[in-house]
């Protein structure tokens, strides 16, 4: 190919396209193997060989077979396109040789799409249309309705594709597709139709802002280099690319490179420069392969080198490539490393507009900045800057990595919010876990928490969260991360990265590093937030260039946001992530409220030894029966086994120990102390609490209102998921030694409060929250409806009654709420005969209830409607007759990063109830919340605690658990520093030896399902509905146990 | 560059656009902490951040020393901010720091120390995980404890971009980065030159004077600014004396001439003075046998032969050989007591055996025997024609400024040399011209100018003659002809011709690989040449540029230590000059040119001289053909020594003084650029030695002349006062940087370059010269062309540097340098032994094979008396300088199998 000119770019765009087309005769199938990085990582390779192979030996000469770069879905890879003449082009994920071969030999030779294994109908480049059309393009064949189309997939919906624009389309080794995708008719246009003026006045007011990380404006930029007068001046391209997680730009340069050199070439027009450096780091080897021959076919075709496209203009472009230092990527390192000396920084003024490489004016922008330029002049500013925000132009490109569904390559308009991109793009986080924060920026950058994720990200908005926009690595991370070992993380990069020149950057960061270190292996001290805060200000202010400068912003902004983990570590050492190793033995045991010692009963089921696997239950838990039954298991979400295949079903297996051993008797304790302590409620929070101080010898007296003791175990929690009889002999033993627990004694009626102060030492708290919250809707206040727990607590306390219809409800039951409360309603409701629908005003997966309570429930018959919200009761002489309600779609995030429900206007509509059970939420009594405000204002010495639910809201049985210990302990704390005695030592426990049995060999396996009492038994009645594991279920799931606790020594 | 406002902490200031803050801050008498930079190298790396400050609108605190001020910035120095980050900064230097300050070398004198102490930091809240490094103790020299350094960086920047040793580097990243020498080797095991600059700048006590260690800090030490007594640089540095004794020199930024650079001989290369074996007391030979005597008892003796042979055998058959070691004014008396006492002109020192082709050719060319230019105009040169000198070697310094010349300023080196010197790394182009052919090298360029018509036509018309016999001859040289006698390819030379002739300012730099040659002076004349042919002279930057050998060899030869001449070049045979220095001295004047050096010892040999008065010279080793000056020492009948040590002349004495040392006197020395400059009594003499000058006066007034001053200063009154080009020079001038001659009179500021629009002789004279080749060629018995000269590590006859303890710890041994093809040939291998033979003499040494030296030529330094160069050297003389041809004669070499 000669030297072209303008007219000629035009000429090779049509023939290219012409040549694209398929036909009837020509070319009647293209295959596109998307071979970027990531592709390849996965095998793309694999697919290219035995595709091309298949073709051979299949003598198929209308099949091309083409290879193109990423195109943004990296997590499905390896993808295919397989476009068929006047079919609907199909786009294949995750192949591998054995699929590929089943596609080409059932869909590309026999017309039959494997629906199983594809991602979309439809290619990216059509979205805009197919929308256009409702998915149905004209002149295509529809192959299988059943699979998606790629405008129904939000992360390509909600992409706005510009610099990526030929992503998946082009093959980046042949300059005929660029050029047919109107490469280089910018440069074309700058370099025969524009002034230099005229160039920069476009970049100008475009808006553009460097992409590489500080958003410094492009136009600005060039314009100082064009001021500057200097004989030689120089164009940089940076491709030094470090930040963990990015690769925006290794993607642009692999699947585009040419749209980073047309937008060099205009920028050297530009600023009147003649020689050019692409600074590409060592690692990126294909993308240096890629830019290597796209130089070297640009310069065939004349448009690279000398007189470009005949204007006379010369420009010469070489690569550099850097050997992986983070620090070259800034702009002064660079330049000193492409002058061969070690890459560190200089303090600027001078700036490289001034004086850069080699001391002469330097342009110096981004690969993604590049490839923004031949768009901006061939479209125009105006074009640009359509979208994004007032102040920030344009599209910017993201790497979303991290705890996401959909990893990949994301281009957004400036401005998207970051909850679009995680969710709707990304997909969410996987495994319903939930998003804790995401990185934005890399090293350089900080976390956005959950609490913000209807900011809008632009340079400003994340700047003011603390973080960077950076040169677009987001890392996504969700609640297994720990705040504090993520900025050690961080700072281990930078620490090590830092190029040594400058002291705070240098000392600073090492120091930094130390300090977080020993807060995650447990050796944090007080003093040392405040210290990291202290370092991280002072190294962001003094330090050199921007390494240093930003280096500190992963702990600041990590302190900024989850401070309490901090100090969690330093002062609880405990990792409540579960991943500081050194603050836990296993991710279950750091996880549980009571520190169960999962591991260890796990391990004595595993031999048999039930007993001793019940005394390890029983020590930091009164009620492993009730716990092996409606436990929230927090652990199994922790269980490293899960990220094998599923957790280990620790909730069921504790259920198994207690189901199948003798409880281990036990013996009064003597009272030898002479407080006595009176507990207000029988819950689990005070019973907890009771049995702990009975155990250190003192005398205890428990007041509960109700007949019986057990609270909301008793009340709050349907028999059919908690038998009344277990949970009595859980009581009893705490009874046994030695707590008196007065029954039917209403404090503040039957006794007054005064009375217990003056007759007991110390007082513990612990009345639970046992009203229902009101709704506040018209209507509400009347009979007909029930307070959630008010009703529980009736139907707990009559259930004969009630099931001989003595008491009834009506026949169509609207239960409001989606938490525990309102499905334990739902279900108890259903069992009277009543059609029961649970209406919830946001999405089922949002709902807080147990997932096999909602699944149960519905089982049974239970209908959920959500997005919906109750407006107002309609009553017809009084009488509830149904139920005006509202259907709500989801808005923005609210703080904890729940979509919020917002109410669609003409949605009315009225739902045939006849009554209503209102579940939303519950409170204590009012004198209880007169003694906690008083309790809270109160100082030192006081003989007033509190604990449970009226503490925390409405919570789990383990929590309230916990909140007995925790009262035990601090009451008993009290005492004892107040007679200026030494601390309780708990009395030397009998030893239990732990086996360790270790299977290195881990196969996948799936967790032991609960067996359940069939729907037609239980509907009617009040029959336990889950029914244990056999002893060899329960010892196939205990062996799945993993056993991260073992420490063992090599 | 304007002057701009600015506020500096809400004070209006007004500075120069451009500078720094930290300047602007000073102008203002606002002090602002600094660690890393050093203003006064242009050093200003930012990396420290102790003296930052914050400016307004600028989102991060800036680096004071590099931010360049302009209109209406608004600078707070010492705000909260700025203070918490210089204390947190100085925290994390001090969390890294061993804190032994009791014990370490720098208290006192340590920045970080008195950062410290301004900042009040008692203590580093970081005390743990300290940085532990090795200390590297291997260089003898050099010692660096890394783990009390603060990568401030300075010792990297003046490595490389000042000596250009490149030898220092950061390694590693983040809390590991270091400074690495080479691969992280250690300075011992790198090519370290040890030049000692990073010592001079680092500021804290990582890199400390190792020989000094545990001998005293910087308050107990007295300084005394003197001035380098090794090469001919002249660098200025500081004596540091405690008790009465030099525990070390360190350099001293105001000096003139090299500022804070120094070579490892100036630096670390002193502790000669404080030998246990210098002379402390006279010695005569009794019974064969040196024997300690009183002073009163040895000049009577000397007074006594003297006077005896003067009157037996005539004043001429007396010669006193001066002493470029010694100050000019000791210089002077010496030649006047040859003059006025002995009688006699003869009277030479050892610049008859390095340029005294110079004297001659320059003087001859041009009217003045000096380095046309000065020293630091060589940096702006825009060529550099750089021939027959070693320069890193054996100037060290100028190599620093032919180096920023090239790789700061972008000048052209071209380098003429037979050896692969270490600049020709810098050179755009090296040409290799076979040994001794200069002439013919010269005349090619010369002729290649001319037929390019690239001469500079005025410049010959204005201010020279001789051109058409010049060029009558040149022409003759064309470039093939050339390149038969040299073995430069003809592009070459067509290529430097161009080179040197179309440059603005081409500076010509040479030394003794011009000079000694049978025919040096013809070299030298062509070195005028071209340098006249391009109008290369009379301008700054440019000229040539004789790099002059020993400390005072050119005020040696200023000072009339030679047999033609008076002080200031002033002819003995001129009747006005004899009757003006006779009135002056009271004497009648012999009016014969007296003998050189050489002609000195052959008149010895063949008894004609009978007694000589050597002052600090050791013919016996730096004579050619040893053997047979030797042998002409021995025959002397009375041979007087002064000296330090106990050299191999003294040995062949009758009569030893003991002299002193550059530390024990006043004085003047002279540099290779006419600078006169001071040097100052440090310590007390050592023992019962005497300073030359007052053993001259006290020897010629025990011959009955009345020699007497109180004091040096009025010597140099006495010279002044006879010597023109001395005219103005009185040590109360001579302070600051001291003055460059010609310095006519008192209100004379001194010459910084020469011949600007009149040669000292009028016209610059062109002389055609053929070319010649050497006196010994190399044949099929001797096949080997045998070169010689210095190494960076040793002087002269080693007779100080190999009393050094570092100096001979790095370089101990003699070396033959030989090219890897000729040592194939012969079966040697690096570091065996090889008998080097020529028609006058043997010796062994250990071979060091190095493409440094060509095909079929061999070097030798001449400091090693175990293995003297110059026992092998050619005593062929220059017909006019009667310099010895030291660069080309013919050897032989075998393996020597037993050592």
């Amino acid at each position: 190919m000669g030297k072209i000119k303008t007219e000629d770019l035009i000429k090779i765009k049509k023939h290219t396209l012409a040549k694209r087309e398929l036909s009837e005769t020509g070319k009647k199938i293209r295959i596109t193997v998307h071979m970027g990085t990531c592709g390849i990582a996965s095998g793309a390779q694999k697919i290219m060989d035995a595709l091309t192979e298949e073709i051979e030996k299949e003598k198929q000469k209308d099949i091309a077979i083409i290879t193109s770069g990423c195109m943004g879905l990296c997590s499905r890879e390896p993808l295919i396109t397989v476009e068929i003449f006047e079919q609907e082009p199909i786009i294949y994920q995750y192949m591998d040789r054995d699929k590929v071969l089943e596609v080409f030999k059932k869909h590309i030779l026999g017309g039959k799409v494997l629906a199983g294994y594809t991602l979309a109908r439809g290619k990216e480049e059509q979205v805009k249309e197919r929308i256009k059309y409702k998915g149905n393009l004209p002149n295509e064949i529809i192959l299988d309705k059943a699979i998606p189309g790629i405008e129904e997939i939000p992360f390509f919906s909600n992409q706005e594709v510009r610099v990526l624009k030929n992503r998946g389309i082009i093959d980046p080794e042949k300059i005929e597709d660029y050029i047919a995708r109107d490469g280089y008719m910018g440069m074309a246009k700058a370099l025969t139709e524009m002034n230099q003026k005229e160039i920069v006045q476009e970049i100008l007011d475009s808006g553009l802002k460097g992409r590489g990380g500080a958003g410094f404006p492009v136009g600005i930029k060039w314009k100082y280099a064009v001021q500057t007068e200097s004989k030689v001046k120089y164009v940089l391209c940076n491709a030094d690319e470090g930040d963990p997680g990015a690769y925006m730009d290794r993607s642009i340069l692999e699947g585009d490179p040419h749209a980073v050199i047309e937008g060099m070439v205009i920028a050297a027009k530009a600023v009147d420069a003649h020689q050019g450096y692409i600074y590409c780091r060592a690692e990126y080897p294909l993308a240096i392969k890629m830019l290597n021959k796209a130089i070297r076919q640009a310069k065939e075709f004349g448009l690279l080198g000398k007189n470009i496209l005949g204007t006379g203009f010369d420009f010469d472009l070489k690569i550099y490539r850097g050997a992986g230092a983070f620090v070259c990527g800034e702009e002064t390192a660079l330049m000193r490393s492409i002058e061969g000396k070690r890459g560190m920084p200089r303090p600027r003024p001078p700036f490289p507009a001034n004086a850069g490489l080699w001391e002469k004016p330097t342009v110096l922008n981004n690969v993604e900045t590049l490839a923004n330029i031949s768009q901006i002049i061939l479209k125009g500013s105006t074009w640009f800057a359509n979208i994004g925000t007032e102040i920030s132009k344009g599209t910017k490109v993201f790497a979303l990595t991290g705890d996401v569904n959909n990893v990949g390559l994301v281009e957004v308009p400036i401005g998207t919010t970051l909850g679009t991109i995680i969710y709707d793009i990304g997909g969410g986080i996987p495994d319903g876990k939930k998003f804790k924060a995401a990185q934005i920026g890399g090293p350089s950058g900080g976390c956005i928490p959950a609490e913000h994720l209807n900011v809008p990200i632009d340079y400003d908005t994340v700047k003011n969260l603390g973080a960077i926009m950076g040169s677009g690595g987001l890392i996504v991370m969700d609640e297994d991360k720990c705040a504090v070992d993520i900025a050690r993380f961080f700072m281990d990069f930078c620490q090590e990265e830092s190029c040594g020149k400058c002291t705070p950057c240098r000392e600073g960061t090492s120091r930094m590093l130390e300090v977080l270190t020993n807060i995650c292996e447990g050796k944090g001290e007080k003093g040392d937030i405040e210290l990291l805060e202290e370092m991280g200000e002072a190294i962001k202010d003094a330090s050199l260039c921007g390494l240093g400068q930003t280096a500190a912003n992963p702990v600041l902004s990590t302190i900024r946001y989850f401070r309490e983990e901090y100090e969690s570590h330093i002062k609880d050492k405990k990792c409540l992530a579960s991943v500081c190793s050194s603050l836990f033995k296993s991710p279950c045991q750091n996880t549980c409220p009571i520190e169960m010692d999962v591991p260890s009963y796990i391990a004595l089921i595993q031999v048999g030894r039930l007993e001793d696997a019940y005394k390890v239950l029983i020590k930091s838990n009164p009620f492993p029966v009730v716990c092996g039954r409606v436990c929230d298991y927090q652990c199994q979400f922790k269980c490293r086994r899960g990220t094998v295949d599923e957790p280990v079903a620790i909730k069921n297996l504790k259920r198994f120990i207690t189901d199948n051993a003798t409880r281990p008797k036990i013996n009064p304790i003597p009272i030898t102390r002479k407080e006595k302590i009176g507990v207000i409620g029988a819950g689990p929070a005070g019973l907890t609490a009771a049995r702990g101080l009975a155990q250190r010898g003192y005398r205890v007296v428990v007041w509960e209102e109700l007949p019986e003791p057990g609270g909301m175990l008793r009340y709050g929690i349907p028999a059919y998921r908690l038998p009344r009889n277990i949970l009595a002999k859980e009581i009893e033993e705490i009874k046994k030694l030695g707590v008196e627990i007065k029954c039917k004694i209403r404090v503040g009626r039957d006794i007054s409060f005064e009375e217990i102060k003056k007759r007991f030492d110390y007082v513990f708290l612990a009345p639970g929250v046992s009203k229902s919250q009101k709704m506040g809707i018209e209507g509400e206040d009347m009979q007909g409806i029930l307070g959630g727990i008010e009703f529980l607590r009736d139907f707990n306390l009559h259930e004969k009654t009630w099931l001989r219809e003595e008491k009834r409800l009506g026949e169509r039951v609207a239960v409001i709420g989606g938490g525990n409360s309102a499905v334990d309603a739902a279900r108890c409701a259903l069992r009277l005969g009543a059609k029961v629908n649970i209406l919830y005003r946001r999405r089922k997966e949002d709902m807080p209830a147990f997932l096999e309570e909602i699944k149960e429930a519905e089982e049974e018959g239970v209908k959920i409607e959500c997005l919906v919200s109750p407006l107002k009761v309609i009553r017809v002489e009084g009488r509830v007759k149904g139920l005006i309600c509202q259907k709500m779609e989801l808005g923005e995030f609210d703080r904890s990063g729940r979509k919020k429900p917002v109410p669609i206007q003409g949605s009315e509509f009225t739902l045939n109830v006849d009554t209503l059970i209102v579940a939303i939420g519950q409170r204590s009594e009012d004198l209880f919340e007169k003694i906690i405000k008083e309790i809270k204002l109160q100082t030192t010495n006081s003989k007033l605690f509190a604990g449970g639910d009226i503490m925390s809201g409405p919570s789990t049985v383990v929590k309230a658990i916990a909140a007995g210990h925790q009262a035990a302990e601090e009451i008993d704390k009290a005492i004892r520093t107040k007679n200026g005695e030494s601390p309780y030592k708990p009395p030397l426990e009998e030893k239990i030896g732990i086996p360790l049995i270790i299977d290195e060999d881990i196969k996948e396996l799936p967790q032991a399902r609960m067996p359940q009492l069939i729907i037609c038994k239980r509907i009617n009645n009040s029959k336990e509905v889950e029914l244990g594991f056999t002893r060899e279920k329960a010892i196939y799931e205990a062996e799945r146990c993993l056993r991260c606790d073992a420490e063992i020594e090599d | 560059m304007s002057l701009i406002n600015i506020m500096i902490d809400n004070i209006k200031v007004r500075a120069e656009e451009g500078t720094t803050i930290l300047d602007a801050a000073k102008g203002a008498g606002i002090k602002i902490p600094t660690l890393c930079a050093m203003p006064e190298l242009e050093f200003a790396p930012g990396s420290c951040r102790i003296c930052v400050v914050e400016v307004v609108d600028v989102p991060a605190l800036v680096a004071s020393c590099a931010y360049p001020v302009k209109e209406g910035l608004n600078i707070y120095t010492n705000n909260k901010r700025v203070i918490k980050a210089r204390k947190m900064t100085l925290e994390f230097l001090l969390a890294n720091h061993p804190l032994d300050c009791m014990t370490c070398e720098k208290n006192g004198s340590c920045v970080l120390e008195d950062l410290a102490y301004d900042f009040g930091i008692k203590k580093s809240r970081f005390e743990q995980n300290k940085k532990e490094i090795t200390i590297d103790n291997n260089n003898p020299f050099i010692v660096r404890e890394l783990d009390k350094c603060v990568l401030c960086g300075r010792c990297v920047e003046i490595c490389n971009e000042i000596q250009q040793s490149n030898i220092l580097d950061f390694g590693y990243r983040g809390s590991k980065t270091k400074i690495i020498a080479d691969g992280d080797t250690g300075l011992r095991y790198s090519q370290c030159v040890s030049c000692g600059q990073c010592v001079a700048v680092c500021p804290v006590g990582a890199l400390v004077d190792k020989n000094a260690q545990g001998k005293g800090r910087a308050w107990e030490f007295t300084k005394i600014k003197t001035v380098c007594n090794y090469c001919g640089c002249g660098c200025g540095f500081d004596f540091n004396i405690k008790e009465g004794k030099i525990v070390k020199v360190t350099s001293n930024q105001e000096s003139i001439v090299n500022g804070i650079n120094l070579c490892v001989k100036g630096r670390f290369g002193y502790d000669y003075i404080h030998r246990e074996d210098r002379l402390t007391s006279p010695l005569i030979r009794k019974n064969g046998k040196l024997e300690k005597a009183s002073w009163e008892e040895a000049y009577q003796l000397i007074s006594d032969k003297f006077t005896q042979i003067k009157k037996e055998s005539g004043n001429d058959s007396l010669a006193v050989l001066s002493s470029a070691k010694c100050t000019n004014e000791e210089n002077y008396l010496l030649m006047k007591f040859g003059r006025a006492v002995l009688g006699t002109n003869n009277v030479d020192h050892c610049a008859r055996l390095c340029h005294s082709a110079t004297v001659a050719g320059l003087t001859q060319a041009f009217g003045s025997g000096a380095m046309t230019n000065s020293i630091k105009e060589i940096a702006d040169a825009s060529v550099i024609y750089l021939t027959g000198s070693n320069t890193t070697e054996n100037h060290p310094i100028i190599a620093l400024e032919i180096k920023k010349a090239v790789t700061k300023n972008g000048a052209k080196l071209i380098v003429a040399d037979p050896r692969e010197i270490e600049l020709v790394k810098y050179a755009a182009l090296w040409i290799r011209q076979r040994p001794g052919t200069d002439v013919a090298l010269f005349n090619g360029l010369m002729n290649v100018i001319i037929s390019e018509g690239l001469e500079a036509k005025e410049f010959i018309v204005q201010r020279t003659e001789g051109y058409e016999e010049l060029k009558k001859t040149v022409l003759k040289y064309t470039p093939e002809v050339v390149e038969k006698i040299t073995g430069v390819p003809t592009e070459d030379i067509r290529k430097v011709a161009r080179i040197y002739a179309a440059a603005p300012t081409t500076s010509l730099i040479y030394s003794m690989g011009i000079t000694q040659h049978s025919t040096g002076t013809d070299n030298v004349l062509s070195t005028a040449n071209i340098a006249m042919l391009t109008g290369n002279v009379g301008k700054e930057s440019t000229g040539v540029n004789p790099l002059r050998g020993q400390s005072n060899v050119q005020g040696a030869c200023d000072l009339g230590a030679l047999p033609n001449v008076y002080s200031g070049y002033q002819k003995v045979t001129d009747p006005k000059i004899k009757e003006k220095f006779s009135k002056a001295w009271g004497v009648d004047l012999p009016d014969k040119v007296g003998l050189t050096l050489v002609e000195i010892l052959n008149a010895a040999y063949d008894g004609k001289i009978k007694g000589i008065f050597v002052m600090a010279e050791n013919p016996a080793m730096s004579d050619p053909d040893l053997n047979h000056a030797r042998e002409a020492l021995k025959r002397v009948k009375f041979l007087v020594v002064s000296d330090i040590f106990m050299t191999e002349t003294a040995e062949l004495a009758d009569v030893v003084l003991p002299g002193v040392t550059i530390a024990e006197k006043d004085g003047t020395i002279t540099n290779t650029e006419r600078r006169v400059q001071l040097i100052k009594k440090a310590i007390e003499s050592v023992g019962d030695s005497k300073p030359e000058w007052q053993i001259i006066c006290e020897l010629a007034q025990k011959m009955g002349y009345n020699m007497k001053y109180n004091n040096p200063s009025e010597i140099m009154e006495e010279i002044a006062s006879l010597t023109p080009i001395y005219g103005g020079i009185y040590y109360n001038r001579l302070d600051n940087g001291g003055l460059q001659w010609p310095c006519l009179d008192i209100n004379h500021p001194g010459t910084k370059y020469l011949h600007k629009n009149k040669f000292s002789r009028g016209k610059g004279k062109f002389s055609a010269v053929e070319f010649k080749e050497a006196a010994e060629l190399p044949d099929e018995e001797y096949p080997f062309i045998f070169t010689t000269g210095r190494v960076l590590y040793h002087f002269h006859t080693g007779t100080i540097t190999r009393r050094s303890k570092g100096l001979s710890e790095v370089y101990p041994e003699a070396l033959v340098e030989i090219n890897p093809q000729d040592a194939e040939a012969l079966g040697v291998r690096e570091g065996e032994f090889v008998e080097v033979t020529s028609r006058r003499g043997k010796i062994k040494a250990k071979a060091q094979v190095t493409e440094k030296s060509g095909k079929g030529v061999v070097f030798m330094s001449f400091h090693f008396h175990e293995a003297a160069a110059n026992l092998l050297t050619n005593a062929a003389l220059d017909p006019v300088a009667k310099i010895p041809e030291y660069k080309v004669c013919a050897v032989k070499i075998k393996k020597a199998l037993i050592k």
